[in-house]
């Protein structure tokens, strides 16, 4: 297609942010150009096989990592419509209240620019308009906001097993919260929990923007441009005046907009915006404050595996889990041991035979007749859960540009990342627990996993100091109010839960906010 | 209502494997790619027969599954259809390089250990070495980091062994795939 020469608001990247605040602002009447570096997706290119998925995953301009804990970008992230919310696992809890006051509270990491209050009635929009199953009332943890408008998710054998070892060690458990139908819902269909969320879903019923946000754009008028790479944001004075981009015949084009939002995940942001400086923004673009690229995060996965006796149908229901415990989600619950942080338990998740998170990766110590057996064994009786560890913002976890660059001259992105002692005692702390509920639940063999990477943000943090902070609450850059960052980078906490459902309810506040 | 759903969208031309055999393109599996002798496309036949030889050790059944033409066919496509899961490990592509160099490095601590080349040890001296390489003890060694690249191939393995329907069927899972792989994809 060739693309237009201007738009009111151009839209880079298709993912969860881009394709919420696209939707919003295409049906609030203004002209919308989504530009997607990344192919066309189409529900027949979703196969249900853990090595097709992963032609979903990041396989743009590589990003090199750094650290002694990789934030773990080509597993993390997503290329082509949808971005990395079409692998992800529609795990849509709320962040807590205290989440957004980590500073004011304890004195420790920072605050958000806006309170749980203000977004609350932004989760319900985007719950009500994408769906979500569970039970409100059971998570007596949970925040206030509308009940859940689908019910919950049934429960098989993993999952009754560790309600069990739960429950013996006087701990809740809740269904988990799942952008994923339990009843059709707004003319989408039901899931069979056949556990393959990650492989893209081609029947629709988990909510991602192929899903919900992406039609409701297309219909509003907005136009979507795939395989057209953004390589440069383009700025007169303070003010951006659009972008210049890769075209479908190779050839470099400027198209120019009154609005750009950047909606290109933690790492690209940043990277396009460093990448972009000019004469007047000579540290890149909102970076007056020197903060862009700072305060990277990735939650740390504690990852507890057992083989029981009982049946535990281990390849079924969804990718994400059954079961969710935030029994302990208070910042200090383990500040004995020296922790500091929220984490949740998304407990009994469908696992594969193989890939990186599944059955045969959790024990790669075994190889030759012992693998054998243990599948045998696994097979029938293997159980799972990982805690969703929050990771202290540290300023020196950021994105850099490398000396290396792209096919297209931009240079790459270097992330690098180490994780603070406090979230690595708080990790520690979530593994010895794990293990005592498997041992509860009746577990005859129980072993954790490495501390991995799970989701990434930061690196465009907003805040209500320019100086210390690179966009506002509504992520517009303090120096730049017409550029606007949308995404998870915009948290200055990673708080203990998933961030999709956040960052979703944050671009549909951003879009009322423009659109106002 | 489940099953003629998947019905509905179980028609996918989507994935399938070519494989060379005879001057003449073929889409079958890698199990099947191995029987009939394809070509490999990026590997030489020592180093895919060595590959065979460690997989078979580190994941029975492997071998037989084609993971020798599994990695072969996997290497020499582009880069964005690229499917080992090397790709999660933040080791930038392309990965040729590691995989021959492990290879090479499997081969020196045989020769340096046994006087002979992997493929022609025992198979108890090719069991000992393998779990010398999975245990990080391997003597001496030099290419990737031996851990790594334990990991790497036993990953690869684990995948045509159990990756794929038939591995699913073979441990008694069921896969209810949503859209059923074509019969000459991987999985």
């Amino acid at each position: 297609m060739s693309l237009p020469s201007r738009a009111d608001v151009i839209v880079v990247g298709s993912g969860a942010a881009g394709s919420t605040i696209a939707a919003k602002l295409a049906e609030g009447g203004a002209d919308v150009l989504i530009l997607e570096a990344g192919p066309k997706r189409s529900p027949v290119d979703m196969v249900s096989s853990g090595i097709w998925a992963r032609r979903l995953k990041w396989n743009g301009a590589p990003v090199l990592e750094d650290g002694a804990n990789p934030v773990g970008y080509n597993f993390n992230a997503g290329m082509g419509v949808g971005g990395s919310a079409m692998h992800h696992y529609a795990v849509w809890p709320r962040m807590h209240p205290t989440d957004f006051r980590m500073r004011t509270d304890f004195d420790r990491g920072l605050d958000w620019p806006i309170s749980y209050e203000e977004l609350q009635p932004y989760y319900d929009l985007v719950q009500r308009e994408a769906g979500i199953s569970g039970d409100a009332e059971q998570e007596n943890w949970r925040p206030a906001g509308e009940p859940y408008p689908m019910p919950p998710v049934p429960l098989f054998g993993q999952g009754r097993v560790l309600a069990e070892g739960f429950k013996a060690k006087g701990m809740n458990t809740a269904p988990l919260p799942l952008a994923v139908n339990t009843q059709p819902y707004n003319g989408r269909a039901v899931c069979l929990w056949d556990g393959w969320c990650d492989s893209g879903c081609p029947i629709g019923a988990l909510a991602n923007p192929a899903t919900v946000y992406l039609p409701k754009a297309i219909a509003a008028g907005a136009t979507l441009a795939t395989e057209t790479p953004v390589v440069k944001v383009l700025t007169k004075g303070g003010r951006t005046t659009g972008v210049e981009v890769v075209n479908a015949d190779g050839q470099r084009q400027q198209v120019q907009a009154d609005t750009v939002v950047l909606a290109t995940f933690a790492v690209q942001n940043p990277r396009l915006m460093l990448a972009s400086a000019n004469t007047d923004h000579p540290g890149g673009l909102g970076n007056a404050s020197g903060v862009l690229g700072r305060y990277l995060m990735s939650h740390s996965a504690g990852l507890v595996s057992g083989l029981f006796d009982q049946e535990t149908q281990p390849t079924s229901g969804p990718f994400g889990g059954q079961l969710v415990n935030q029994d302990h989600y208070a910042k200090d619950s383990h500040a004995a041991s020296g922790a500091f942080g929220s984490y949740q338990w998304m407990i009994a998740q469908a696992v594969r035979p193989n890939d990186l998170l599944g059955i045969a990766t959790t024990r790669p110590d075994l190889f030759g007749e012992a693998i054998s057996d243990f599948m045998r064994k696994a097979a029938r009786g293997f159980a799972g859960m990982t805690a969703v560890v929050e990771d202290l913002p540290v300023a020196d976890n950021r994105v850099t540009l490398s000396d290396r660059r792209d096919d297209h001259g931009v240079p790459l992105a270097l992330a690098t990342h180490t994780t603070s002692e406090p979230t690595n005692a708080l990790w520690r702390a979530t593994l010895d627990e794990g293990k005592g509920i498997f041992e509860a639940a009746g577990a005859t063999e129980v072993w954790t996993g490495p501390q991995g990477a799970m989701h990434i943000m930061g690196g465009t943090i907003m805040g209500d100091d320019p100086a210390t902070s690179v966009t506002d609450s509504y992520g517009r850059c303090h120096d730049i109010p017409n550029l606007v960052v949308a995404g998870p980078g915009l948290f200055p906490t990673s708080a203990g839960v998933n961030p999709t459902f956040t960052v979703q309810a944050l671009a549909a506040r951003s879009a009322d906010h423009l659109l106002a | 209502m489940g099953s003629s759903r998947r019905r509905f969208v179980g028609a996918s031309g989507a994935g399938l494997l070519t494989f060379v055999v005879g001057g003449c393109q073929r889409e079958m599996t890698p199990g099947q790619a191995r029987e009939a002798g394809a070509d490999l496309q990026t590997l030489s036949s020592s180093q895919a027969e060595l590959i065979d030889a460690l997989g078979k050790q580190l994941v029975p059944g492997a071998a037989e599954a084609g993971l020798s033409h599994f990695i072969d066919h996997q290497l020499a496509a582009a880069p964005d259809e690229q499917l080992l899961m090397v790709k999660y490990l933040g080791v930038p592509a392309p990965w040729d390089g590691l995989y021959r160099d492990g290879l090479a490095g499997v081969n020196a601590a045989a020769q340096a250990n046994h006087g002979q080349d992997y493929v022609n040890l025992s198979s108890d001296l090719a069991g000992e070495l393998a779990a010398a390489l999975a245990g990080g003890s391997i003597e001496p060694w030099q290419g990737p980091p031996a851990g790594l690249f334990y990991f790497v191939l036993r990953s690869d393995a684990i995948d045509v062994v159990y990756g794929t329907q038939a591995g699913f069927e073979r441990l008694g899972l069921p896969f209810a795939a949503h859209i059923v792989p074509p019969d000459g994809w991987i999985a």
